[in-house]
């Protein structure tokens, strides 16, 4: 048999066992030259307890199999790096042991193993950044992104209500008309999920185990070069002066003839309140945000 | 004042042990939410050799909300306005939880190495960005050079 036979009679054999899971791809020669499979743990079809996903992508060189495919894991999902790095590991013994026969088959079960022996996201929660523990409620989305229920819920309610506040903005013509669709915090895919019951769940358990910030030499040491350095450029007059800046700011637009007067307490117009409101919320601090945090910590609370 | 959440704990340690290249972030002493930010203007940018101070701060209810960040130093580019502000959808309308301190100001130095004078802050700039590029180029050395240096 010859060697594209062989290959032939393999693809066949895969797709004959995997259906709808496996997907191969020809180059304009109508070679084989790519096969792809997302690869699950094995749970009876529960579709609902598959925590944990991968996807084979085996590139065939020509002669293979008398050389060996070269294999990329893409999209891992509720795993993290050192799984994927044994996974690598397995793949590559597996390939010399099979070298000159079909292994297509081998690794997606080498896989699949290792999937379901670890069958529980190991990878990091990416709201709270702290992983999955026994007991802890956790949520996958459909994208198989995971999150802690508790977590998942917050960013929920903080997104609608971060989207209500800027519709209530909006003039009526500029209002959406879709409503709000929540996304995943990941991958911004939409998601549709049971807030109530979400946020009915505890906190995650690392999160009330973490130990405690301790302030060390190095950061006492870049905190002296912060201030160093602000001292210098201020004598250079490289610092931004917000006071002189929001001044200048005013001059133009009260020299702005379409502008009302801001006197007008009632309807102040977009002159001074509205230039303090974007600037608030583009990133400056308010005086009071700056310093009364600060006698708010200092004083031990 | 509610205890400082673990989540910026953790975020504050990571930056400390495994810190990003070119970009330093130190918590205040008296304030654990405020950031002091350096970032170093990057190679083959009119910023190159620049080193800019930023301030960013942690809302009460981060992650779920976008930290506040602005340029402390003077700076020449079309997407910072003269308070410092930054033209960032990161920052606004495509926050997510997800992102850290350390994937913002990542995406804040980007910004640094490609200006986008279509979608401005700074109209003046992103103006003469637009028509005159060289002499835009040429401001934002000088700038840097006048006001970014370090001692
Ligand atoms: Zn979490
Ligand atoms: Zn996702």
């Amino acid at each position: 048999m010859s060697l594209n036979e062989r290959v032939q009679e393999e693809l066949e054999a895969l797709e004959a066992i995997l259906m709808d899971d496996i997907s191969i791809i020809y180059n304009e020669n109508g070679c084989p030259e790519l096969v792809k499979s997302t690869i699950f743990p094995s749970t009876a079809n529960e579709v609902d307890k598959q925590y944990v996903c991968v996807t084979l992508e085996a590139k065939l060189p020509d002669g293979y199999p008398d050389c060996e495919p070269i294999v990329q894991l893409r999209n891992p999902r509720g795993l993290d790096d050192s799984t994927i790095n044994n996974l690598y590991e397995a793949i590559k013994e597996k390939c010399s042991e099979f070298l000159g026969q079909p292994v297509i088959f081998e690794l997606i079960e080498i896989i699949r193993e290792s999937l379901t022996e670890s069958n529980l996201p190991t990878c990091q929660c990416a709201v709270c950044l702290y992983g999955f523990s026994d007991g802890d409620s956790f949520t996958k989305t459909k994208c198989f992104h995971y999150f802690h229920s508790y977590c998942l819920a917050n960013h929920l309610i903080t997104t609608k209500r971060h989207f209500q506040e800027e519709q209530d903005k909006l003039p009526a013509w500029q209002k959406s008309t879709k409503g709000f669709q929540a996304s995943c915090p990941v991958c911004r895919e939409h998601i549709n999920c049971d807030v109530e019951e979400l946020s009915s769940a505890a906190p995650p358990k690392e999160l009330e185990n973490a130990q405690n910030f301790e302030v060390t030499s190095d950061l006492r040491h870049l905190q002296e070069r912060m201030k160093q350095l602000f001292t210098y450029q201020k004598s250079r007059g490289g610092i931004i002066d917000i006071e002189a800046e929001e001044n200048k700011l005013l001059l133009i637009t009260e020299s702005n003839g379409d502008t009302p007067p801001a006197d007008n307490t009632e309807d102040p117009g977009p002159s001074l309140s509205n230039i303090n409101e974007s600037v608030m919320g583009d990133g400056l601090l308010s005086r009071g945000q700056r310093y009364n945090n600060c006698r708010l910590n200092s004083s031990g609370r | 004042m509610a205890a400082l959440p673990r989540r910026i704990i953790k975020e504050t340690q990571r930056l400390m042990q495994e810190p990003v290249p070119g970009i330093s972030a130190v918590p205040d002493d008296s304030n654990a939410r405020y950031f002091h930010v350096i970032v170093t203007g990057p190679e083959d940018s009119p910023f190159e050799g620049g080193l800019f101070k930023l301030e960013l701060f942690l809302p009460e209810d981060y992650p779920m909300s976008a930290p506040k960040v602005r340029f402390i130093t003077k700076i020449y580019h079309p997407n910072i306005d003269r308070l410092g502000r930054i033209c960032l959808d990161i920052l606004k309308d495509k926050w997510s939880p997800a992102l850290q301190i350390r994937t913002v100001l990542l995406s804040i130095q980007a910004l640094l190495s490609a200006p986008n004078p279509d979608d401005p802050l700074a109209n003046d700039v992103a103006e003469l960005w637009k028509v005159n590029e060289s002499e835009a180029i040429r401001n934002a050395k000088e700038w840097t050079r006048r006001y970014a240096m370090g001692n």
